[in-house]
């Protein structure tokens, strides 16, 4: 073997590392600068993986709210500079952009993540370092009992989960349910017991208990079998793929089935990736619906169209939200210290937002009504099926 | 210590280098097994994720001190460790990795599965007790120990049975208990860099402990150098910078990362410091001098 | 139940089955674990959704797959294999292999977005019944193609001249080269079609389950290497009756034991086999030589 030779290719392998690596510092240390006369705000979401259709929406949501703070007056006088970056939907990735934006973009709060696993993962780091985190899409349980600087603006699944079990129990009079979790995927473990809980209570029947796993497209064996179980519907707690995937099959299987389940259905691919089969056969419930929007919410519809050329949704009008609400609590406080403006947060009440009016309870937690049924119509998505008032706790 | 530390050193790097040394740490433990020893392991996250959850049931539930905790899950590490290196007597090269793949991932599907783990949902709320000092001390004493080790007569052996196992046993070496003993310590390793992780992330998940996971520790031992404590010490280092420092041109650095791996194993296939141990350094720089 | 789920578990482990074949040729060959393999199943999938899309027929799309892959895998062996043949380690060519496969499932990540595509319903699907059994039309078409193609493998393995020196370069690459056998070429020939097959199972996998995405052949590779080595690695008729019972295990396991450890009661069942029977099913024993 010729050993020069090899030595050589060593010695630029090593300088180009060096080099990039130096690159990298470089690009990394070059804003910082202005940091007082700014406000910064970190978003938290995926750009790319399989939740990224929560985090684009989103982001938008987020940009737009931030651009027309800074058309007007900003706030306390101050312009409004958000940061987005992708945290493909990891929780070490999150947990680093988070540590990244704390403490090297010095935000004074965190929007995001829709989903919960990964809210609580970088709440955990935000709690500790006294920077407000502010959820635009957690709904699962746990979340701002991990400190007072987190806070959420979203429909709680303890709060929908029953009253959409109440309306196909009572209302549609399917008592024999199927209940199908995706194994690997942390909201729909969590979202699950919610679903049986409130099934055993309104009187239903659980036929048959089954588990797929995301990022699976052979649910063959699942469908067979509840196909055998003859179910009245199909309670389906994971996220918008598996559901067309399931969907498909049933079609495949001639099996005629509706499947109910929560917000983690609300992405634009269940309806690209489910065609004909979820045609008014996928319902599920979220806090937010282009359809009889109120006033704020017609004119966010308006000038969301404008700018992005498309519908917004849930998460897009829950970021838009989130940002305004903070810029509120700022002004009021009259301070950018999150240890004062939280404060300020924690007494929200009757918040006219685009998704939704929205008042922080004793416990911090949000109370909205109503839950909207939302499905899949022709071309429309998502549209309206019903909406269904729910009791504050 | 570390809020001295952190006087000096921003969070955010801080932060990174506490990683580097848990990768360390893990890496040095599947460089016993794979690089020393060859024996082809793809599920050296299966051994982090034992290593991390029973150090963090043991922290949640029991209160116990953050050494017995993390001293547990390596414990935990090394048993199923000591289990997996049974089979190395039957088997060999590529069979052998099909078994440690599905080792990890019938160890992940567990955790999936694990009411107190809090299957897919994961464990939050993990007390951090990981900081900086304690990850650099244990990579120094990890270090000094895996150097000890490999010039003992237990490290020549086992070298020797990575070139050929047929002649090393007829040179009178044990190869089955060596080949335990690398898989034990390996494994031992791996489950400590686990606990650490726990204790540094606050939360933990089963899909964090993949396939992908084996493969990026495999990736630090084989670019850094096979068999080397320098080479797997650079390739941590490397591999846990790189996705950091290329978040500028964020969706292309797995394509360059894959592109490197290629061109590195073409160019270097012993890695960058194949088989460079630390006194070949000193003699080779010594005598230019 | 039993029948129709049967039905799934060998209409499952077809797919694996096709895949397991390149591992298993590629492997007895050069003994490389080729694991940008699942990569090209997944290029082979998309391709042939930009050919349904661009309105050609099925079967012509299909083809159109196979030679795409046939050339994809011919350049990724050139590229990433080649070079590295005996100058190196086994192992150093195994991690080039995961680079081409991180390589390739990016690039398509990029290309196309990492969400699910869905995949145009191409042919249209019935059900009828057998019995008492219902049964889907694209189940049936599914097993008959892989089964054509599975047997036209084996034809072209025993009776032409390239499965000629493909058998003897399996038997002893070097002494292979002495008689005259152009063993580049054989190589080439070996990645070629253990390629097209890949492509031909993603796509069928496509059809059937319409959705395609870019990170689909990790897990579907890492089956199919488990069906392979199941089946006795090196062993063309092992990795067909290996991926076909490895399909047919994890349905029954969903069907009949629990639906959260699919994943594990396959590997399970692999790792036991490989105990009992290191070989595999269908492997020879191979004493190692001194």
């Amino acid at each position: 073997m010729n050993f020069k030779r090899n030595k050589k290719v060593v010695l630029i392998l090593c300088a180009l590392m060096i080099f990039s690596l130096l690159a990298g510092c470089g690009g990394n240390a070059a804003p910082d600068k202005a940091a007082g006369d700014t406000i910064k705000l970190g978003f938290l979401g995926a750009k790319t993986g399989s939740v990224a259709n929560y985090g684009i929406p989103g982001e938008k949501g987020m940009k737009m709210a931030i651009d027309e703070l800074n058309a007007g007056k900003g706030i306390l006088g101050k312009k409004v500079e958000g940061i987005y970056e992708d945290n493909k939907g990891e929780s070490s990735e999150i947990a680093n952009i988070t540590t990244k934006y704390i403490t090297k973009d010095k935000v004074v709060a965190l929007v995001g993540d829709p989903c919960t696993g990964l809210t609580k993962v970088a709440a955990d780091i935000a709690q500790e370092n006294k920077v407000v985190i502010f959820s635009a899409g957690a709904t699962g349980a746990d979340v701002v009992e991990i400190g007072d600087y987190v806070f959420r603006n979203t429909l709680l699944d303890t709060v929908a989960a029953p009253a959409v079990v109440d309306w196909m129990i009572n209302k549609k009079g399917w008592k024999n349910l199927a209940v199908i979790t995706s194994g690997n995927n942390g909201y729909s473990t969590a979202l699950t017991p919610i679903f049986k809980q409130a099934i055993a209570e309104k009187g239903g029947q659980i036929v048959l208990e089954d588990t797929v796993n995301d990022g699976e497209t052979d649910f063959t064996a699942q469908v067979t079998k509840l196909k055998n179980a003859k179910p009245d519907a199909l309670v389906f707690t994971g996220y918008y793929t598996e559901a067309a995937l399931i969907m498909n099959e049933a079609k495949k299987k001639n099996l005629d089935i509706v499947l109910v389940g929560g917000d983690g259905l609300y992405g634009q691919d269940l309806a690209k990736l489910g065609g004909e089969a979820v045609q008014e056969k996928v319902i599920f419930y979220a806090g937010f619906s282009t359809d009889q929007p109120s006033p704020e919410t017609a004119k966010f519809l308006e000038a969301y169209r404008a700018k992005y050329q498309e519908e917004p949704d849930m998460f897009s009008a829950q970021f838009y939200d989130a940002i305004m609400i903070l810029a509120q609590a700022m002004e009021t406080a009259k301070s950018t210290d999150p240890s004062v403006f939280k404060n300020e947060l924690a007494n929200l009440k009757d918040y006219p937002g685009v998704s939704g009016v929205t008042t922080f309870g004793a416990d911090r937690e949000p109370i909205k009504s109503p839950v909207c049924l939302l499905t899949v119509k022709g071309d429309k998505f998502p549209a309206l099926l019903e909406k269904i008032p729910v009791q504050a706790k | 210590m570390d809020a001295f530390i952190a006087q000096y050193i921003d969070a955010y790097y801080l932060r990174i280098m506490i990683f580097i040394g848990i990768n360390i740490i893990m890496a040095l433990g599947l460089n016993l097994i794979t690089g020393v020893t060859g024996q082809l392991s793809m599920g050296h996250a299966g051994f982090m994720s034992l290593g991390a959850y029973t150090a963090a049931i043991i922290s949640l539930h029991y209160d116990a001190p953050f050494f017995l905790a993390i001293l547990a899950g390596a414990a935990m590490a090394a048993s199923f460790g000591f289990i997996i290196g049974i089979p190395t007597l039957r088997l060999d090269g590529d069979d052998l990795a099909m078994v440690t793949i599905g080792f990890a991932e019938i160890i992940r599907v567990f955790f999936l599965n694990f009411e107190p783990g809090g299957k897919a949902v994961g464990l939050s709320g993990i007390p951090q007790y990981t900081d900086f000092a304690t990850v650099w001390l244990i990579v120094i004493v990890v270090i000094i120990l895996n150097a000890k080790l490999l010039y003992s007569r237990v490290g020549r052996s086992l070298f020797a049975i990575r070139e050929n196992e047929i002649a090393a046993q007829s040179c009178g070496i044990n190869t089955t208990r060596m080949k335990i003993l690398a898989f034990t310590v390996g494994s031992f390793l791996g489950g400590l860099g686990g606990g650490l992780y726990a204790h540094y992330m606050y939360y933990i998940n089963p899909q964090d402990f993949g396939f992908m996971k084996s493969i990026e520790i495999l990736n630090m031992v084989v670019l850094g150098g096979m068999g080397s404590i320098p080479g797997t010490v650079l390739g941590a280092v490397i591999l846990t910078l790189a996705p950091e420092m290329l978040r500028i041109v964020a969706e292309y650095r797995l394509l360059f990362y894959g592109g490197m791996l290629v061109i590195l194993m073409i160019f270097r296939p012993n890695g960058l410091l194949g088989d460079v141990r630390i006194y070949d350094l000193k003699k080779r720089w010594g005598k230019k001098r | 139940m039993f029948w129709e789920q049967l039905i799934n578990g060998l209409t499952l482990g077809s797919s694996y089955a096709l895949i397991a074949l390149g591992y298993t040729m590629v492997y007895g060959i050069v003994q490389l674990i080729n694991f940008a393999h699942g990569e090209i199943y997944m290029f082979g999938a998309f391709a042939g959704l930009f050919l349904v899309l661009s309105g050609v027929n099925v079967f012509i799309a299909l083809l159109g797959a196979m030679v795409f892959c046939m050339l994809l895998g011919m350049l990724v062996e050139r590229i990433a294999y080649r070079p590295l043949r005996g100058k190196s380690s086994r192992l150093s060519a195994l991690i080039s292999a995961i680079g081409v496969s991180i390589f390739l499932s990016t690039l398509m990540a990029l290309y196309r977005g990492t969400n699910t595509t869905r995949y145009p319903e191409i042919i249209g699907n019935s059900t009828f019944s057998v019995g008492s059994i219902q049964i889907s039309s694209l189940q049936v078409i599914i097993l008959l193609v892989s089964a054509l193609l599975m047997v036209g493998l084996q034809l072209l393995i025993q009776k032409t001249r390239i499965g000629k020196a493909m058998r003897a370069c399996s038997q002893d690459l070097e002494a292979s080269s002495l008689m005259g056998i152009n063993v580049n070429r054989v190589i080439s020939a070996t990645f070629a079609i253990g390629s097209a097959l890949a492509a031909a199972g993603g796509m069928m996998v496509g059809i059937y389950y319409n959705a395609v995405w870019p990170y689909m052949g990790t897990m579907a590779g890492l089956k199919a290497f488990a069906a392979a080595v199941l089946g006795g690695i090196g062993s063309v008729p092992g990795a067909m009756i290996g991926g076909l019972s490895l399909g047919v295990m994890e349905i029954m396991g969903v069907a009949y034991l629990s639906s959260s450890y699919k994943d594990a009661i396959a590997f399970a069942i692999l790792i036991l086999v490989l105990f009992i029977r290191p070989q595999g099913i269908m492997g020879q024993k191979i004493s190692k030589k001194v």
